[in-house]
């Protein structure tokens, strides 16, 4: 109980600081890379859920965040409505293609799966970067001024700081609720072992299937975000292969299958990522990437639980001996 | 009759594994499976248990058809298993693991806590049930795996060598749980190696050699039938080396 | 004519898919490993290959040797550095690292010789032959031709020699096999160490006829994967088969759709094989 109540007041105390954050540092500059970091966390977050719960490693995620960044811009170019609207058939293609992607997959070992989402997104984003409807390499913009208060065009980025920051709450509220339901312990017993799952009467392709189509859900609401704040999607940014890696990046580095994971990853990556792109001239060297692989590869050899694992060690060390087999092979 | 299985037959590629296997349970039994390794037991018990589907024969549980159902339809109608190496969820604590089983027939968090708690009081766990699975040696593995299909509420229990690599005292106690287990009115099959332990435990038992059942009956009549010994004669390496192979 | 030199061109191409697919899918089969990096093997392979000929212009009989000789250092260092150690870690790890792995290699190859396309110069294997009135590629012919007998033959050291069913062994039963006396550890080194090294020279072998940049291992990955997947996991003759069918579909769809098409064709296909065959077409059920 003690460690849950702490658990609440550290929440409560990140929550206060990310609303304040902005009136703290009001500057436009420290706004853009505070939306950056709470869109960071909550694409992570909602990786986590497949990838780190279920423990399905996505490696195509850029195809649900990319449907839901083209589908606002595409109804405003089809019908000039706010695109805002498109967030909703985002989501619905997302959750056809989690759907495509799932239901053959999920029957096999998760190789197959990682294999199919990384095949899928590459198809789309080659079939989107020729087809004209959708703006083919060029991609699509939305309105250039605002023509009502649905175009969600803001003087100043201090809205969507705090949209971003609701998406952010919304995914992570979610997260815990599934972390204390049926499904979240359904989720986290397959991927410890599928075979054992199945024998406790745990239907483990619907569970699976279920993990993914959330999880597309928001990372589908989070690209329509994103599209609507900036008005603007092409193939790279909205279904390149950078997009799924940052999610997994920043679920992995905090710690994936944890809550706080992909928030702790996120406040550690977007500072240094922002610090980078400031010394080293941008992500057109490439740099980033080899940094995004370097990190990825060192995490999966010597850290694969994450940072947020190592902290829990480096406590459990301190505060007290941990349990050795010895004991407990005597208290069984 | 609680489960029956008639002409069971498991064929890998061209070896047959199980041959034309009939077996059948009355409810409230304690039946042993037995025979020396390769006989076939493992492959009968996981045809019996869904996780593989016989090339042919048939199985009856309760009236019902499930030759063809998967292990999960296996467990909602009351057929537990263990296996013969655990299998516990490392990264969860004890007390998860045997949530996980109790939400098969609770779906909200706080009743499948307590039916969790009521199978780790039964089985001794509950002092230690805030640590990861992982924590825990072979014995408490097996013991944790036997709490976590428990709190499936099994009529039927399926325990794959729940005594293999256990010394004395552990062996004796985890007989003890088999009993309680016994007496909350659920029907073991037991599938051991160790001939010493199924006499004492099972009524009635099933010997299988080359993928064939080749005796049955009370435990004290089966020792004395001339083809089990036959079948164990020369095998007797195996049966002293068997608990000691079973530990990882 | 046309068609059929395009048939040809396609098998041509799709014999080297086979040699570095089989690589793949010898990995897959033993150590239940999906390596996300191999696409970059070969990538790495063409750019030793390219090295090779700018630094001390070499012809194919040297820089192919030294391509398939540094990958196998590249693929021996992957797997003590890194492979042993997160084969024992949870699923995430395996693919995370070498999913990174891919990364890392892939943008360092962009930093050092720019994401611009090269081509090696004319080597001593040029010209073009004309067989039964169409025309075919020397390079692409001997390319085809080395990578057909070179998968052939790694299946011959699988099922022949002792090594090679020891290897198999392995991936059969580990426990088994370490009774036996075989060290499961040695096995797997020596499977990283083929896998990479055919990807090596696979690299090469596509490098003296087509254009390349480093960017050109993220396709050759995904499509040694629609290969594996054709031709079921774990077998060598089912890569060979699926490679020289990919090659061809590959082809006959730029031939006949346009080139934007022959990666949108493969992509969409082994969509659809997950759909309808999982275990691929030639895998066990």
């Amino acid at each position: 109980m003690r460690n849950a109540s702490r658990a609440a007041f550290g929440w409560l105390a990140l929550a206060a600081g990310a609303i304040v954050y902005p009136l703290v540092l009001p500057g436009a500059f420290y706004i853009d890379v505070g939306t950056t970091l709470l869109l960071a966390a909550a694409t992570a977050a909602a990786w986590n859920i497949i990838g780190g719960y279920a423990g399905q490693v996505s490696v195509g995620h850029a195809m649900f965040f990319g449907a839901g960044a083209y589908l606002p811009l595409l109804v405003y170019k089809l019908w000039q409505w706010p695109p805002i609207a498109g967030l909703p058939f985002g989501i619905v293609v997302s959750l056809v293609l989690a759907v495509l992607v799932g239901m053959p997959t999920f029957r096999l070992q998760g190789h197959y799966f990682s294999m199919a989402t990384i095949a899928v997104a590459e198809l789309i984003r080659l079939v989107v970067a020729t087809a004209e409807p959708l703006g083919a390499a060029i991609g699509l913009q939305g309105p250039a001024v605002g023509r009502g208060v649905w175009d969600l065009t803001f003087r100043s980025g201090l809205p969507y700081y705090y949209l971003f920051l609701a998406l952010l709450a919304m995914v992570l509220a979610t997260s815990w609720w599934l972390q204390r339901s049926r499904l979240g312990f359904y989720l986290r017993s397959l991927r410890a072992s599928e075979r054992a799952a199945r024998s406790l009467g745990v239907p483990v392709r619907r569970c699976k299937l279920l993990a993914l189509m959330l999880s597309a859900a928001f990372t589908s609401a989070a690209g329509s975000l994103y599209a609507v704040k900036t008005g603007f999607v092409d193939p790279e940014s909205g279904l390149g292969i950078l997009v799924s890696v940052q999610m997994i990046i920043v679920a992995a580095l905090g710690g994936a299958g944890t809550l706080f994971g992909p928030v702790l990853g996120a406040l550690i990556l977007i500072p240094l990522q922002t610090l980078t792109n400031t010394y080293f001239g941008g992500e057109g060297s490439g740099l980033t990437y080899i940094l995004y692989g370097g990190a990825i590869l060192l995490i999966a050899r010597f850290e694969p639980g994450g940072l947020l694992d190592l902290v829990y060690r480096a406590r459990g060390l301190f505060a007290k001996p941990a349990p050795s087999s010895e004991q407990s092979r005597h208290a069984a | 009759m609680l489960l029956e299985a008639s002409a069971v037959t498991k064929q890998f590629g061209g070896f047959r594994a199980v041959s034309d296997a009939s077996i059948s349970i009355d409810e409230g039994e304690i039946v042993g499976l037995i025979g020396p390794n390769g006989a076939g037991k493992s492959t009968m018990f996981n045809c019996l248990s869904g996780d593989l589907p016989p090339t042919s024969g048939r199985i009856v549980y309760d009236g019902r058809d499930v030759t063809r159902a998967s292990p999960e339809a296996h467990a909602r109608l009351g057929i537990g298993r263990t296996f013969q190496v655990p299998v516990t969820f490392e990264d969860m604590t004890i007390l998860e693991n045997v949530m996980v089983g109790a939400f098969l027939r609770h779906a909200g968090r706080n009743a499948a806590h307590a039916a969790a708690m009521d199978i780790l009081e039964m089985t001794g766990l509950a002092p230690i049930r805030d640590r990861p699975a992982r924590s825990l040696g072979t014995p408490g593995r097996k013991r944790l795996e036997i709490a976590r299909v428990l709190a499936t509420r099994p009529r039927l229990l399926l325990l794959d060598e729940a005594l293999a690599g256990l010394n004395a005292n552990e062996i004796a106690s985890a007989i003890q749980l088999v009993r309680a287990i016994h007496a909350r009115g659920i029907t073991l099959i037991v599938v051991e190696h160790v001939m010493e332990v199924i006499m004492s435990l099972a009524q009635r038992v099933l010997v299988f050699n080359q993928g064939r059942v080749i005796a049955s009956g009370a435990a004290r009549d089966v020792v004395q039938d001339a083809e089990v010994i036959r079948a164990y004669l020369g095998q007797t390496q195996w049966i002293a080396a068997a608990p000691a192979a079973a530990v990882p | 004519m046309i068609l059929l030199q395009v048939i040809v061109g396609g098998l041509l191409l799709g014999a080297i898919y086979a040699l570095f697919s089989s690589g793949l899918t010898l990995i897959w089969g033993m150590m239940n490993f999906i390596n996300f990096a191999h696409g970059e093997f070969v990538m790495l392979g063409m750019y030793a290959a390219f090295v090779m000929v700018l630094w001390f212009h070499a012809g194919p009989l040297a820089f192919i040797p030294v391509a398939a000789l540094a990958l196998v250092a590249v693929g021996l260092l992957v797997y003590f550095g890194v492979i042993r150690s997160v084969m024992r870690g949870p699923m995430l790890a395996q693919i995370l690292s070498t999913f990174g792995l891919a990364l890392l290699l892939r943008y360092l190859a962009f930093w050092i010789f720019s994401a611009n396309f090269v081509s090696l110069p004319p080597t001593a294997l040029r010209g073009t032959l004309r067989i039964g009135g169409i025309l075919i590629d020397v390079p692409q012919l001997v390319g085809g031709t080395t990578a057909a007998a070179l998968t052939i033959a790694m299946h011959l050291f699988l099922t022949r020699t002792r090594a090679g069913s020891q290897l198999l062994a392995v991936a059969e039963d580990r426990a088994a096999a370490m009774l036996m006396g075989i060290r499961p550890d040695r096995m797997q080194a020596l499977a990283w160490a083929i896998a990479a090294g055919s990807a090596g020279i696979a690299g090469a072998l596509i490098a003296i006829t087509y254009p390349f940049s480093p960017s050109i291992g993220e396709v050759f990955g995904l499509t040694a994967f629609v290969v594996v997947t054709f031709g079921g996991f774990g077998s060598v003759p089912g890569a060979l088969i699926a490679g020289l069918l990919i090659g061809l579909i590959q082809a006959l769809s730029a031939f006949y759709l346009g080139p934007i098409y022959k990666d949108i064709a493969v992509y969409a296909l082994f969509i659809a094989v997950l759909w309808v065959r999982p275990q691929g077409l030639m895998g066990k059920a």
